[in-house]
């Protein structure tokens, strides 16, 4: 239970393209940007990816804003800010760098998704022993099936699925993939909403065929 | 006695549900009166795509054989309607057959296809039955198709609580789409807010069950609904007759 302790915001901001978790269906997708639509690809099956787990940044995040997102976000080990206001939920933001099959490009991933949270934190306690014996370097991470979190009984049961990181291997930090505090970013999440205040939305998302599996890779793969 | 059993209803559908939305005067006569309206040339297409599309991803084959399984099951659904519409949905049905092997071909083969589902309601007295599309279950993805003379930019709230429902009964680790063809585009959408929609189809069918417990005399329920019989519902003369036999309207 190495994360969840400390925190500030920083501001800055190069733009990244995304990696979503969804927790509700246990699921990871790149989205990508397509003739003005988001377009989403399914590479649950298919991860693989060198994750700056030395980086991760905490803090509070409103994806119910209608817009952007709000974060106040910052390195894990510096201490906790304020919580803007109670629509703010204590979350995570990560970088990581796809496999060459997966695109090769750097992506961040956020959410305040509990169950995400979870299956974050047992991959950062996992990195902080096994860097022990790999100073220096990151984990190369795939994902395995997913973990079911059930919360609440009766009407109000719900099942979640938290995120099996699994460390496959360490690899030197690659040249681009250099950690930049920064603030504010530009995505949506959907999952774990409070009660929700209007009519739910049916999804206008386009979705793409999952991308085909790839290949084993090492450390020169890395796009 | 269940509200359902006096009404001889041994399950709801998602479909029924919507009916029962659209047009309460034709879930009245269809499910409760039992005046079945022939089934309209749109519905036949969809089944005849849905056919073809299939059958060329399990099997791998090239569009003009899938369009051909497709056009000759329309051809036998048809066979006996009088429905106007069945010239122009006949040319729909290979095209669309086109469009939609292009869109779904890179899924590959589905590992099941016409899968039925079951999932019980708290409080409801009879089951939700459903037949879901296509699933790739390697996948983890669920998809139903959607034929349409429209592209529509999202997901209707129909398809969604139908959809949606699939996944409930199936798994909540399935990653739910709704494919939407017509004769020259498609758009494959992710289903969102899962829960939420079988909250209001849950919703619905206790509101259907609230409905028929009002009466065991389906002529009493027809009493307290009215047809809109400009409605798409009673365009077919049989349905429009017996609409007025019942509402004298």
């Amino acid at each position: 239970m190495a994360l969840g302790l400390n925190f500030s915001s920083e501001g800055g901001g190069n733009y990244l393209g995304f990696v979503k978790f969804n927790a509700k269906a246990g699921r990871i997708f790149r989205r990508d940007r397509e003739n003005g639509e988001n377009v989403d690809t399914d590479i649950s099956r298919t991860f693989k990816a060198i994750i700056d787990v030395e980086n991760i940044e905490m803090g509070w995040l409103d994806f119910d804003t209608g817009g952007a997102p709000s974060m106040v976000m910052g390195h894990h080990s510096a201490p906790k800010p304020p919580r803007p206001d109670e629509r703010h939920r204590w979350g995570a933001r990560v970088v990581m760098k796809l496999s060459k099959e997966l695109g090769g490009d750097l992506r961040e991933m956020s959410s305040n998704s509990k169950s995400f949270l979870r299956g974050l934190d047992k991959l950062h306690d996992e990195y902080l022993e096994g860097v022990k014996k790999n100073p220096g370097k990151l984990p190369v991470v795939t994902l395995g099936d997913p973990i079911p979190v059930v919360t609440g009984e009766g009407a109000k049961r719900s099942t979640n699925y938290a995120p099996a990181f699994e460390i496959s291997g360490w690899t030197k930090r690659p040249d681009d993939l250099v950690y930049t505090p920064r603030n504010a970013v530009v995505e949506t999440d959907e999952d774990e909403q409070p009660t929700p205040r209007t009519p739910p939305s049916t999804g206008s998302t386009r979705a793409a065929a999952p991308a085909k599996a790839a290949a084993s890779s090492d450390d020169d793969d890395w796009g | 006695m269940n509200p359902f059993e006096a009404h001889q209803l041994e399950h709801l559908s998602p479909s029924t549900c919507n009916l029962f939305i659209s047009s309460p005067a034709m879930f009245v006569l269809e499910k409760l009166l039992k005046k079945r309206s022939p089934v309209g040339a749109a519905a036949h297409r969809g089944t005849s795509v849905e056919d073809g599309i299939v059958s060329g991803l399990l099997k791998g084959l090239p569009v003009s054989e899938a369009a051909a399984i497709a056009n000759s099951k329309f051809a036998q659904l048809t066979a006996l309607s009088g429905d106007p519409r069945v010239e122009k949905e006949e040319k729909s049905v290979p095209e669309m057959v086109e469009i939609g092997l292009k869109e779904l071909s890179a899924y590959g083969p589905p590992s099941s296809t016409q899968g039925k589902i079951e999932y019980k309601i708290d409080g409801l007295a009879v089951p939700m039955i459903g037949f879901y599309d296509m699933m790739w279950e390697d996948h983890g993805i669920l998809i139903d198709l959607k034929t349409t003379h429209a592209l529509p930019s999202k997901i209707s709230t129909n398809h969604a609580r139908q959809v949606a429902l699939y996944v409930a009964a199936k798994s909540n680790n399935l990653d739910a789409r709704i494919c939407y063809v017509t004769t020259k585009k498609s758009a494959t959408y992710r289903l969102e807010n899962i829960q939420q929609h079988v909250d209001a189809l849950s919703r619905i069918a206790l509101t259907i069950q609230r409905f028929l417990s009002i009466s065991s005399d389906p002529q009493e329920l027809a009493q307290i609904v009215v047809p809109d019989v400009d409605s798409f519902y009673f365009a077919d003369p049989l349905a429009r007759q017996a609409a007025f036999e019942v509402w004298g309207l």
